[in-house]
């Protein structure tokens, strides 16, 4: 298992001459408190992945505007976004060119430098099979990395996790912000929940610390039912309790917005300036679901897309050059909206929908993926994007050109061995 | 896996281990344990419990214990006896009929402190700030889960509201769930078409999920589609994107009042949509006003596949399973009594392979409550509490999406450090206004001629000290001899995180 607390533990008994292994004296006191020690540095060989989830279906063509089509107008009388030549509107308010043809919503504007720098790629019309348009169906089949209803009930992440040529042991290996795990990540055994670094230590309440505690869990969760889930939780524990700084610690590091996804980012570069072994983060942020009262330069779609990409951009900007090249980052939705605006000002579940790939290593600079238009005949059922790209298809390339897996035949079985978007190059 | 050669170690372990006590048992213990460890794994490990090698099975549940923990939240001192004293059937019966259940005192009490925040008269509640609302909202649920004598009701209270989820924090939420959970709560044992009518005229629901933004004309879909899809049907029961939008069609309209009687159903004739529908293969004729939604609940209603999604889902929280001879039979009872909740469950609850259903990993309102109750703690149910939940996942009434908390252990073991840390809280007493009498329970025990630990023990597991599978929590008694500690390691034992 290489040198780990527990070894040293014993080399300071052996040396001590003790061999009683009473908990109480293998406490935090004496010659064993903070016994220093290097940990072997793990991690992945490839890119770090952080994957960004946008809950309740982002409305794609928001945060891509198709400002070259003309249907887009058409179909969205009051929520269509100015065009970016559009002198009728304030400049902060147009969309904010990429290609001639798409544009980003002009909340998205601290993305801008990346765009310009060619870290970011975008694909459009992209989705899953899933037809039935419901949140659970939608993000349940995307999580699970499967075409539709069918196939397997863990998590792409997860499986990837499993069938990556080399090893990992760290019990940080991937992490989800938040309290929950989220799908992606249902099926490793090793995939922790946690909202702050420095908050998942013990509280004791009984004086002395809580070391002599987690000896005791250690040996009621060893043969339990909840054997992984116990010694995970204390693993965890002992990693956090060895990182060399806490956030509170940190006085010059660039600062992040407030928002509970820019925290989230913040945990995470923390992690990796720890090199604890971290390999993937999962992160959600909500509050999509826009049926009513969307909004277009200004309202609620505007202020998630800016709280995103604030996030995004302190995230990129805190992990520096080096990291940022080892790094990418996914933007991900259940599936995209309604072509045609309703009548509360807002749009209805769709089909196609937007990704987003960031870092170092990106096709940046263009919006893959064949665009489908959005001419009534174009449209899917009662007036949806057509899906064009297979969602399983970017992740496949990411994984495989930039996270080093080479067998995502595993992590997406079905998936035809197309051809890769080329969102990202090796 | 156990060699016939740790088979003969693990009796001269045991004889050994006695005797050896006075010299430093674990060094005894070590030197006998198998020659495939290495040095360094003998010495690293704790002191080994008896019966160290047969894995650690979950204690043993009699029926009356399952029963408690899951038809209640565990059981509170006195319970068993009062369970042994009356049968599983009078108790069960007595649970299906709340309101003939005289309340609990203390409950009653503490719900009237609460009472100017959660009377149902939207009116007043309007004055009151969101987030006292939902704190009140909040309390008043987990005072009802950890003191109502009317377990089955709170159960399933909590039930409903996963099943019929709003999002407390959405637009009016707040309010409007108050007023909304006590719509629920009356019909909890109910009929489902009655429940299914008090959420489609909630209008904490109709908030929530924007049917107020349903018009003629232009159907908002929102709450038609997870009406469906969650609450009745599924997405497998056979509905299409066609019946999505005439469903949303037929509750055009439904909406709520804003001015004087902010908070009550409305039924705006203006926005309703009055043209003929088709849903689910019925026609609607047109002109049907206020009916076409009510045709609509009743036809959902009554649907087959509601049946059956109701009896998995009770299935589920109830048994642990999918048992699909119980699916079919529950779905049996609801179609022949008309979606007959207490019907359903009471079969279920009395059957005799009931004590056979898996154990059911807890949630954080299950584990949070069961420790409460389990050592007759005197709580407020406020923010310290609440904070706790928080940390493991549970803020209740925040969960974002419609379909409510998820079930199954793999949404909830990413957090065991909130767990253990309330462990640690409760049994410290550092928990607000949240209090252990530990004294009263040694002094309780002595009495009765048990040791410290294994009071703590009867009450923490109800009754099961001595079963094997909690030999490994016994034996960390000598290294934590306050009482205090202890109840903390029992509280944070793998067998305390199931029911």
């Amino acid at each position: 298992m290489g040198l780990t607390r527990r070894n040293l533990i014993t080399h300071n008994l052996i040396a001590l001459g003790a061999l009683s292994v009473l908990p109480g004296l293998i406490g935090a006191k004496g010659a064993l408190a903070g016994a220093a020690f290097r940990p072997r540095r793990h991690g992945p060989k490839g890119d770090v992945l952080v994957t960004i989830f946008l809950r309740g279906g982002v409305d794609g063509l928001s945060l891509l505007v198709p400002h070259g089509d003309d249907d887009y107008y058409k179909l969205r009388p009051t929520l269509a976004l100015a065009r970016p030549g559009d002198r009728a509107a304030k400049a902060a308010e147009r969309v904010i060119d990429l290609d001639g043809f798409f544009g980003l919503h002009p909340a998205l504007s601290a993305l801008r430098p990346l765009h310009d720098a060619g870290q970011m790629a975008a694909v459009h019309a992209c989705g899953s099979g899933d037809q039935t348009r419901s949140h659970f169906e939608a993000m349940a089949t995307m999580e699970r990395g499967v075409a539709s209803e069918t196939g397997a009930a863990s998590g792409w992440l997860a499986r990837h996790l499993d069938t990556v040529p080399w090893n990992n042991p760290s019990p940080l290996r991937a992490v989800a912000l938040g309290s929950l795990l989220p799908q992606s990540l249902r099926g490793t055994s090793r995939a922790t929940a946690l909202q702050t670094v420095g908050d998942l230590r013990l509280h004791s309440p009984f004086g002395a610390d809580s070391v002599r505690f987690e000896r005791t869990l250690s040996t009621l969760y060893g043969r339990s039912t909840l054997a992984e889930a116990g010694q995970e939780a204390l693993s965890v524990l002992d990693s956090l309790r060895r990182l060399p700084e806490t956030a509170g610690k940190e006085k010059n590091r660039p600062g992040y917005p407030k928002d509970e996804l820019a925290q989230g980012l913040r945990q995470v570069a923390l992690l990796l300036r720890s090199e604890v072994g971290l390999e993937a983060a999962c992160l959600d942020h909500g509050g999509y679901d826009t049926h009513v009262a969307q909004g277009t330069a200004q309202g609620i779609l505007a202020g998630r897309l800016a709280e995103l990409a604030g996030a995004i951009a302190a995230f990129a900007a805190d992990l520096g050059p080096e990291q940022w090249g080892k790094t990418t980052v996914l933007v991900m939705s259940e599936f995209g909206r309604r072509a045609a605006e309703n009548s509360g000002l807002g749009t209805d579940h769709g089909r196609g929908g937007a990704m987003l790939v960031l870092g170092g290593h990106v096709s940046g600079g263009k919006v893959h993926g064949p665009w489908p238009g959005l001419a009534p005949e174009a449209l899917d059922g009662p007036g949806d994007l057509r899906v064009t790209t297979d969602y399983r298809a970017v992740l496949a390339e990411v994984l495989t050109l930039r996270l080093q897996n080479p067998n995502t035949g595993s992590v997406f079985p079905g998936l035809a061995p197309a051809q890769f978007p080329g969102v990202v190059h090796a | 896996m156990k060699t016939p050669l740790q088979t003969t170690l693990q009796s001269t372990f045991q004889i050994t281990r006695r005797g050896a006590l006075a010299l430093g048992g674990a060094m005894a213990a070590a030197s006998l344990l198998s020659g495939c460890e290495s040095l360094e794994q003998r010495l690293t490990k704790a002191a080994l419990p008896p019966q160290a090698f047969p894995p650690q099975g979950l204690p043993a549940h009699s029926p009356a214990l399952r029963l408690l923990h899951r038809a209640g939240y565990g059981p509170r001192p006195g319970d068993l006896a009062h369970f042994a004293a009356i049968g599983a059937e009078a108790w069960v019966d007595a649970q299906l009929a709340p309101m003939a259940l005289e309340e609990d005192a203390r409950l009653t009490w503490r719900l009237r402190r609460l009472g100017d925040i959660l009377e149902p008269d939207p009116g007043l509640l309007f004055d009151q700030d969101d987030h006292r609302v939902v704190q009140a909202l909040r309390e008043a649920a987990l005072l009802r889960a950890v003191y109502s004598r009317r377990q089955l009701q709170a159960r399933m209270t909590e039930f409903w509201g996963d099943h019929f989820n709003i999002y407390a924090f959405k637009g009016q939420g707040p309010q409007l769930k108050v007023v909304d959970d006590a719509q629920i709560r009356p019909f909890a044992l109910g009929k489902f078409r009655d429940l299914l009518g008090a959420s489609a005229r909630s209008a904490a629901m109709l908030g929530y999920l924007d049917n107020t933004a349903n018009r003629k004309g232009v159907p908002n879909e929102n709450y038609a589609r997870e009406l469906m899809e969650l609450h009745t049907l599924v997405v497998r029961g056979g509905y299409t994107q066609a019946d999505v939008r005439e469903v949303a069609r037929c509750l055009t309209g439904w909406t709520a009042e804003k001015r004087w009687h902010r908070g009550r159903f409305q039924f705006d004739a203006s926005v309703h949509d009055p043209g003929a529908k088709q849903v689910l293969g019925t026609r609607l004729p047109a002109g049907g006003g206020v009916r076409d939604g009510e045709r609509v609940l009743d036809i959902l209603a009554a649907h087959p596949a509601t049946a059956r999604h109701l009896a998995t889902k009770l299935c589920r929280r109830f048994r642990g399973d999918e048992s699909p001879q119980w699916v079919s039979r529950l779905s049996g009872i609801y179609q022949k009594t008309g979606g007959d909740i207490a019907a359903m469950l009471r079969p279920l609850l009395l059957s005799p392979d009931f004590g056979n259903a898996p154990p059911i990993f807890k949630r954080p309102l299950d584990y949070v409550v069961s420790a409460l109750r389990a050592l007759d703690a005197d709580t407020d149910g406020g923010a310290g509490v609440q904070g706790h939940l928080e940390a493991m996942g549970q803020a209740l009434f925040a969960w974002p999406m419609p379909d409510g908390f998820p079930e199954g252990e793999a949404a909830w073991t990413g957090a065991m450090v909130p767990r253990w840390n309330f462990a640690l809280a409760l049994a410290g007493g550092t928990t607000e206004n949240t209090t252990l009498d530990l004294p009263g329970i040694v002094a309780a025990g002595e009495k009765l001629g048990l040791t410290t630990p294994d009071a703590i023990l009867e009450l923490v597991f109800g009754g099961v000290a001595t079963d094997p599978a909690l030999a490994d929590v016994r034996a960390q008694a000598r290294f934590y001899p306050s009482p205090r500690e202890f109840a903390a390691v029992a509280l944070m034992s793998p067998a305390f995180g199931w029911r």
